[in-house]
C-alpha cells in the first residue's frame, strides 16, 4: 500500500527529477526497523568496488541537503514520528526510495508493531526489491530514481515457458 | 602513508564499471524465481504460497500472482518445485510504481496435483 | 595479547557439588544442559550461590507462560548459566504466583535489563521497588499492545527510571535518525562539555516484537524470521535456533552438515571483522585504511556468495541439518585473496602510529566490568574474561578441532581490534580444517510429531561473531512454538557500551567505540 499519486504528476516529477538530479544527487539514509544487512549493503555503495561518486551521487548526514532518502525496514510504528521529522526536514524537491523487501510488503506484514512496509508513512517514488539489495542493484535502483537508467522490472514476466521438467 | 600507496598501486582499479558494463559478480547472486505456467496446478500453487515466507505468492482462481517486491529470493519454492520453479537470474529489479513488482502467472498445469 | 588454549584449569567446584550445595540431586546426567527446578522461594539463595561461583555465568534470564487467556497461568522465570570450565549451562526453572519475585539484580547486576523487559512483557517485578527502565516496548505501548504475557499492573511512569542530571552536567539526546547508513539508535549523552560523563541507550526503537511472532510456527518456519532478526549475525542466530529446536526434537543433524554450518559460521565472523575494521578506520578518520578493509569486506561477501549463494549467509543453516553445502572449489580459491587483503590492510593499520594512537586506552572496559556485566564475545575476551562457546560449550564440529581463544588484557578499543585479527586468522585455518575433513547439506529425519510429550524444550548456542549467541525453544504437542527465546550477543553486550564510553572519553571517540564493539541495534531490539 502506498499514498496515490496519478500517472500524470509521476511523469511530471520524473522530467523534473532528470533535469534536477541527473547530474548530482544527495542521499540520506533512514532505517525504519531493518534486521542491519540492507544498511551494510549501502554503506558499501561507497567503497572502491562501487564508489557511488562516480555516478554523482553523494551521502550526506543532514536531511537539510538531501536530495533522496533511502528507507530500509518495515516502518516500526514507534518510528512514524522520526521518519516523518526527517522527510519533512529535507527541501524539496525530493525523492523517497523503499529499500529492501521489508520496505516493500514482505517478510512482515502490518500488525500493531509494524506497518509492514515504508509506503504507509512516506510518498515512495521507487521501490527496489533484494534481501538485503545488493549494491549493484541498489545502483541500479538509484539510477532508475533519477532517470538515467529505464526501468527494467516492469517488463519482466517472471514466466519461464516450456514443459516441466 | 606509502605503505597505502604502493599497495593500492600494485593492487589496481577494482571499482565496477556498471552500468556501463555488466558486472560478473552479479551472477553468483540469488534471484526470485521465474514460473512454468505448464507445470503449475492449482494444488502445486496453493502449495508454494504456503511455503512462501514472505507472503510474495498469493492463488486467486487460475491466476498464481507474484509479489517480487516482497520476494526474497530465498528459493523455497524452487526447491519444493524444481521443475516448475527456476531462478530468473534477474537483479535489477527497481520499480517506479508498486504494482509494476506484481506479476500474474496462468496456472496452465493438469490434473489437481 | 596472550591466546590461550581451550583446556583452562579452572579449580573450581564443578556442577555435581553446586549442585549439592543448591540442595538438588547431583546426578546430573551426561548432557551439556542440566535444568532443575528451584522453588520461589528458594530463588533468591540459590540466585545468591550461583552469582558467588566463580565458575558461574548468567548468560541469560527470561519469562514463558503467564499467558493472560488461562486464569492463574504463572509465569515461569528461567536464568541460563553458563558453567563454562564444567563445559555445561544450568537453566533453574522457577513459577512465580504473583506480581513480585525477588530482586535478582542487586544479587547479579547481569540480569537488570532482563528484570526491566520481563515487567513490560509479563508484568511481574523484582522486590523492593526499584525503578526499572524501558527497553523493549515503545512509550505508546498500552494494555492491548502485543505482549508475550499479561500486561504490568502498574502505571509504567511510576516505575521506570527518569534520568537525573545535575551540577554541571548537561543531557542533550543523539538519534535515533544518526548518521548515514547506520541503523537507528537513540541515545542520551552527558556531558559537562567534551566529556562523557555518562551515556544510555534508547533501544525500543527497533522492537519488531520477533519472540511474540514466531508463537505458532514450526522450527523451520520460524527459521526464516530468526535469520532476518539480526541479518549481519544471520548464522549465529540460526544456529542457537535451530540447536535448539534439535534439542527439543532429540534430532541429531549428520557431521557433514554440521561442518558446513561451522563454514558459514566462520565465514560470518570473517566479514562481520573485516567491516569492524572498515568501521575503525571510519571513525578515525582514515580513509584509505577503510577503503582497503572495504576492499577486504566485498571480497568476503563474493565470497559468501560463490561459497553458499546468499552474501549474508541466510539459507544456509537448518532445522536438522544444512540447507545447503559449500562450493568447496569455489572457496579454496577465493579465501586466500579475501583474508589476504584483510591481512594487508590490518598489517598497514597496526603500522601507522596516528591510528593506533587513536585506539590505545580509548573505551577502556575493566576485566571486572565485563564480568559483572556477563559480557560475551571479542568484547568480553580483549578484557581478559577467555569465554568462547566453541571451546567452553563444545559440539561438533569444534569439539574435534578446539579453536585457539584469543584474549586481552587491556580492554582497550586497540586490544578488541587486535583480538578480533586473531580470531580472523583463527577462522581461516579452521575453514581449511572443515573443507578437508568434507562439508555438504543434508538434514537429521525430523519426528512427524512430537505426541506423547507435550512439553518439549531445548537450549542451543553458537559463538557469532560478537560473542555467544543463545536461543531456548519450547514447543507443543504438534511441533509448534509455544514460547521462542532469541538471546543474540548484542543483547549482553549493549550493556557494556554505555561503560566503556564512560571511562575518561571524549565525544569523538564514541563512534572509535561504536565500531570496536561491532554489535547491532537489531540484535538487541527484536
Amino acid at each position: 500500500m502506498s499514498l496515490p499519486r496519478t500517472e500524470e504528476t509521476a511523469q511530471a516529477l520524473r522530467r523534473s527529477v532528470a533535469r534536477q538530479f541527473g547530474r548530482s544527487l544527495h542521499i540520506r539514509t533512514l532505517d525504519t526497523g531493518s534486521c542491519a544487512a540492507c544498511e551494510q549493503e549501502i554503506r558499501l555503495l561507497a567503497a572502491p568496488h562501487y564508489d557511488l561518486h562516480r555516478l554523482g551521487f553523494f551521502f550526506t548526514p543532514a536531511p537539510r541537503h538531501a536530495d533522496l532518502l533511502m528507507a530500509t525496514g518495515p516502518m516500526i510504528r514507534a518510528f512514524d514520528i522520526a521518519a516523518r521529522k526527517t522527510y519533512e526536514a529535507m527541501p524539496g524537491p525530493k525523492l523517497v526510495v523503499a529499500t529492501g523487501a521489508c520496505a516493500l510488503g514482505g517478510v512482515y506484514q502490518p500488525d500493531a508493531f509494524t506497518h509492514g512496509s515504508v509506503g504507509d508513512t512516506l510518498p515512495v517514488d521507487v521501490w527496489i526489491p533484494g534481501c538485503p539489495p545488493s549494491p549493484l542493484a541498489l545502483l541500479q535502483g538509484l539510477l532508475v530514481a533519477v532517470d538515467r537508467l529505464a526501468e527494467k522490472v516492469r517488463d519482466l514476466t517472471f514466466i519461464q515457458e516450456g514443459g516441466p521438467r | 602513508m606509502p605503505l597505502w600507496f604502493l599497495r593500492g598501486l600494485r593492487r589496481g582499479v577494482v571499482t565496477t564499471r556498471y552500468p556501463g558494463q555488466p558486472d560478473a559478480s552479479a551472477a553468483q547472486l540469488p534471484t526470485p524465481p521465474a514460473f512454468r505456467p505448464a507445470a503449475l496446478t492449482r494444488d502445486l500453487a496453493d502449495r508454494l504460497a504456503a511455503i512462501c515466507p514472505s507472503w510474495a505468492l498469493t492463488r486467486n482462481g487460475d491466476v498464481l500472482f507474484f509479489d517480487a517486491g516482497a520476494c526474497t529470493a530465498c528459493g523455497r519454492c524452487r526447491e519444493a518445485a524444481p521443475g516448475a520453479v527456476t531462478a530468473s537470474g534477474e537483479f535489477e529489479l527497481a520499480a517506479t510504481d508498486p504494482a509494476h513488482l506484481v506479476k500474474r502467472i496462468p496456472l496452465l498445469g493438469e490434473g489437481g496435483s | 595479547m596472550t591466546a590461550v588454549g581451550p583446556d583452562l584449569a579452572c579449580g573450581r567446584p564443578g556442577l555435581p557439588r553446586l549442585l549439592s550445595q543448591l540442595g538438588y540431586d547431583a546426578r546430573a546426567g551426561a548432557g551439556p544442559v542440566v535444568t532443575v527446578s528451584v522453588a520461589a522461594a528458594d530463588l533468591e539463595a540459590a540466585v545468591r550461590r550461583l552469582a558467588a561461583h566463580e565458575g558461574a555465568r548468567l548468560a541469560d534470564f527470561f519469562a514463558s507462560g503467564g499467558n493472560p487467556a488461562i486464569d492463574g497461568d504463572p509465569v515461569v522465570l528461567r536464568l541460563v548459566w553458563g558453567l563454562d570450565c564444567d563445559r555445561r549451562y544450568l537453566v533453574t526453572e522457577s513459577a512465580i504466583e504473583g506480581e513480585r519475585y525477588p530482586a535478582l539484580s542487586d544479587i547479579a547486576p547481569a540480569a537488570f535489563a532482563e528484570e526491566c523487559e520481563i515487567f513490560e512483557q509479563f508484568g511481574i517485578r523484582p522486590a523492593g521497588g526499584k525503578p526499572l527502565n524501558r527497553v523493549v516496548l515503545p512509550p505508546h505501548a498500552g494494555p492491548d499492545f502485543p505482549r508475550l504475557g499479561r500486561p504490568p499492573a502498574q502505571e509504567p511512569a511510576e516505575v521506570h527510571a527518569q534520568h537525573v542530571v545535575g551540577g554541571h552536567a548537561f543531557e542533550f539526546p543523539f538519534g535515533p535518525v544518526r548518521q548515514v547508513g547506520v541503523e537507528s539508535l537513540y541515545y542520551g549523552l552527558v556531558t559537562s562539555g567534551e566529556e562523557v560523563v555518562d551515556l544510555y541507550l534508547f533501544t525500543w526503537h527497533k522492537h519488531r516484537g520477533v519472540e511474540w511472532r514466531l508463537r505458532g510456527r514450526t522450527p523451520r518456519e520460524a527459521l526464516f524470521h530468526v535469520e532476518r532478526t539480526e541479518g549481519l549475525g544471520a548464522v549465529g542466530a540460526a544456529w542457537a535456533f535451530a540447536a535448539a529446536a534439535e534439542a527439543a526434537l532429540e534430532a541429531a543433524p549428520p557431521a557433514p552438515a554440521m561442518r558446513a554450518r561451522a563454514i558459514a559460521l566462520e565465514l560470518e565472523r570473517l566479514y562481520n571483522h573485516a567491516a569492524a575494521t572498515a568501521a575503525l578506520c571510519q571513525s578515525t578518520g582514515l580513509t584509505v585504511g577503510q577503503a582497503a578493509a572495504e576492499i577486504a569486506l566485498e571480497r568476503l561477501l563474493r565470497l559468501n556468495a560463490a561459497a553458499f549463494g546468499h552474501r549474508y549467509l541466510f539459507g544456509v543453516v537448518d532445522i536438522g541439518g544444512a540447507r545447503r553445502g559449500p562450493d568447496t572449489a569455489a572457496l579454496r580459491r577465493g579465501l586466500p585473496g579475501a583474508y589476504g587483503e584483510l591481512r594487508h590492510a590490518a598489517d598497514a593499520l597496526l603500522a601507522t602510529n596516528s591510528f593506533v594512537d587513536r585506539l590505545e586506552a580509548t573505551g577502556i572496559l575493566t576485566r571486572e566490568a565485563a564480568r559483572r556485566l556477563g559480557l560475551v564475545g571479542p568484547v568480553a575476551r580483549a578484557a581478559g574474561v577467555a569465554t568462547d562457546v566453541r571451546a567452553d560449550h563444545p559440539a561438533e564440529p569444534y569439539s574435534s578441532r578446539p579453536p585457539a581463544v584469543a584474549t586481552g588484557q587491556s580492554g582497550d578499543v586497540l586490544a578488541r581490534f587486535r583480538v578480533m585479527l586473531a580470531e580472523a586468522a583463527e577462522s581461516v585455518r579452521l575453514i581449511g580444517e572443515l573443507l578437508e575433513a568434507g562439508a555438504g547439506p543434508g538434514g537429521a529425519d525430523l519426528p512427524e510429531s512430537v505426541t506423547g510429550r507435550s512439553d518439549r524444550s531445548g537450549l542451543g548456542w553458537a559463538e557469532s561473531s560478537r560473542g555467544e549467541a543463545l536461543a531456548w525453544v519450547a514447543l507443543d504437542g504438534s511441533g509448534r512454538i509455544t514460547r521462542a527465546r532469541l538471546r543474540p550477543a548484542s543483547v549482553r553486550n549493549w550493556r557494556g557500551f554505555d561503560d566503556a564510553c564512560r571511562s575518561q572519553n571524549v565525544f569523538t571517540d564514541i563512534p572509535i567505540i561504536e565500531a570496536s564493539f561491532w554489535l547491532t541495534v537489531a540484535g538487541t531490539s527484536r
